[in-house]
């Protein structure tokens, strides 16, 4: 068992890395903050991060890629959307292609790290992630 | 009459057909009527004038009938005459019938005024007389058995001469006359030649006129319609000088050119809505975007606003700005576009406008998973047009290539824009 929760977080827009970078070390992870997808998905090939949580809509790459990347690599992995555009149809599929969980745009930090929490709680790591959030 | 007066007022009315009313009027139905008054009234000028001359002719019948009457019992006097002198009878003869032409001379002496001259007349008149006189003084001396060969002979000489001069007279009086009659008969037979010729005549003339009256408009409006069918909506203006029956054609088709370009401007209205409500959901998912950042941002300060540094906390404040101005810009895009506009025609970058079109559809780009790629000519010339039309025309092909790149999947390249 690993001492810290692993998470890759992908996000085209910058200020997202920006922000909730330091919110999740805050809260005891280790993160690795992408905007790049293709970078995203080489370090996923590289490394087994316990939660990867992408962006959906990105120019080259879409979320459900990378989704279905992470499910070719590993089963273990957690791996949470986020979306600007909360449609039932792409929850649908999401969810069918085995995404832990939606967080649909614009959210707080605490709603972010909520949803990392139950990841963590899924994976055993509760404890830490409940004393940050 | 009264209907269309009307009719016509309410049509003056409409400021666009001014131009095709304020022309005097000269229709067709008073063109035609105006032709037909003047044929009926040729045609009764015709006949009138050959009445006239038919009675005339029928009266110098009568005359010429007469002179000859006059002229028979002349000659016949002077045989009488003769065969007195030759064998000494008929001398009543003589008298009888130089008697009968005094008859007929004296009721048609007014007449024979008319033709010859009142001189001659007198002249046959006189002659008349005397030769009368010269016959009565033969039967004096007749009836009294006078026998003086020398008195006879000077009756004699005086009898040839008047009787000479007066069947002259007489012959001449006749001829005169048939010649007068012939003309007249001449005139008549040629009348109805040249009626015909000049009904032909002024008939081809105002046949052409009417054809070329009513072909002009027609081509023109044939025209017209050529050019309505292009596209183009301005209202049809005079180009003859009179209203006619063409005018009204001409105000109604102005009419549903005004009603025509109320419903263009309708339609490019409604598809301009249409396109605003398809992009209306892409902008709201794009507003998400900065919304986001905001308030992931805010929260973050009010979170951590203690433990922040001055230059995080700064870094932070100008994210907040310029995710508000990128939602602003995200916003101010579709209103100016939804903005009902004037049409206007000026210089435009179609490079610019492109762009600024494929931002406005970014968000329907990026749901439906495709991709734009253009190629824009660097030194394109500007073009003069409908900014706010020609947007619409690229927002509509984008959107179309979009649904079909959505239903196929074959497009690989949703917009090539090649200028």
């Amino acid at each position: 068992m690993k001492e810290k929760l692993e998470i890759l977080l992908l996000d085209d827009e910058a200020i997202v890395g920006n922000r909730l970078g330091p919110a999740i070390k805050k809260a005891g992870c280790n993160v690795e903050v992408f905007e790049d997808p293709q970078k995203a998905l080489n370090r996923i090939n590289e490394k087994e991060f316990d939660v990867v949580v992408t962006d959906i809509m990105m120019a080259d790459v879409n979320g459900i890629q990378v989704l279905e990347e992470v499910r070719k690599k590993s089963d273990k992995t957690k791996v949470i959307i986020i979306t600007g555009y909360a449609t039932v149809a792409l929850a649908r599929e999401a969810m069918d292609k085995g995404a832990f969980d939606i967080i649909a745009k614009p959210f707080r930090p605490k709603d972010f790290l909520a949803v990392i929490a139950k990841a963590a709680d899924s994976l055993g790591y509760k404890r830490e992630i409940v004393a940050a959030a | 009459m009264y209907k269309k007066n009307i009719f016509q007022k309410k049509l003056v009315s409409t400021t666009a057909d001014n131009g095709l009313l304020e022309r005097p009027q000269f229709s067709f139905r008073l063109h035609i009527s105006l032709v037909f008054i003047f044929f009926s009234l040729f045609s009764m000028a015709i006949i009138v004038g050959s009445v006239i001359a038919i009675n005339r002719i029928q009266k110098k019948l009568h005359f010429v009938q007469a002179s000859e009457r006059y002229l028979f019992e002349i000659e016949q006097a002077r045989r009488s005459e003769k065969n007195y002198f030759l064998y000494g009878t008929n001398l009543e003869n003589a008298v009888q019938n130089a008697s009968n032409a005094k008859s007929i001379l004296s009721q048609n002496l007014q007449k024979i005024v008319t033709v010859l001259s009142a001189e001659q007349t007198e002249t046959i008149v006189v002659h008349l007389d005397r030769y009368r006189s010269l016959l009565q003084e033969l039967m004096v001396l007749e009836k009294n058995g006078i026998d003086s060969s020398a008195k006879k002979s000077k009756i004699e000489n005086s009898l040839r001469k008047y009787g000479a001069e007066m069947v002259k007279v007489a012959a001449a009086l006749v001829d005169k006359e048939q010649d007068s009659m012939n003309a007249m008969l001449h005139l008549i037979q040629r009348i109805p030649i040249y009626s015909l010729v000049v009904v032909l005549l002024i008939g081809l003339f105002v046949a052409r006129f009417l054809v070329q009256r009513l072909i002009k408009p027609l081509k023109y409006l044939v025209e017209c319609t050529h050019r309505i069918a292009t596209g183009d909506f301005s209202p049809i203006k005079p180009i003859r000088k009179y209203r006619d029956e063409f005018t009204t054609v001409e105000v109604a088709i102005n009419r549903m050119l005004e009603q025509l370009k109320s419903h263009e401007a309708a339609m490019v209205e409604s598809h301009k809505l249409r396109a605003v409500g398809t992009l209306t959901a892409g902008v709201a998912h794009e507003l998400n975007n900065p919304l986001n950042n905001i308030m992931l941002t805010a929260h973050t300060m009010l979170e951590d606003y203690k433990d922040l540094s001055e230059d995080e906390l700064l870094e932070m404040v100008n994210d907040l700005i310029n995710e508000a101005d990128r939602s602003r810009s995200i916003v101010r895009n579709l209103l100016d576009f939804a903005r009902e506009s004037e049409s206007i025609s000026e210089p435009l970058d179609l490079g610019a406008l492109v762009n600024d079109t494929i931002k406005l559809a970014l968000n329907q780009v990026k749901v439906s998973g495709a991709k734009i790629e253009t190629q824009i000519q660097p030194d394109l010339p500007r073009t003069r047009g409908d900014g706010q039309q020609l947007k619409q025309v690229f927002l509509n092909l984008i959107l179309n290539a979009l649904v079909t790149f959505k239903s196929s999947g074959i497009v690989t390249k949703p917009l090539k824009s090649q200028c």
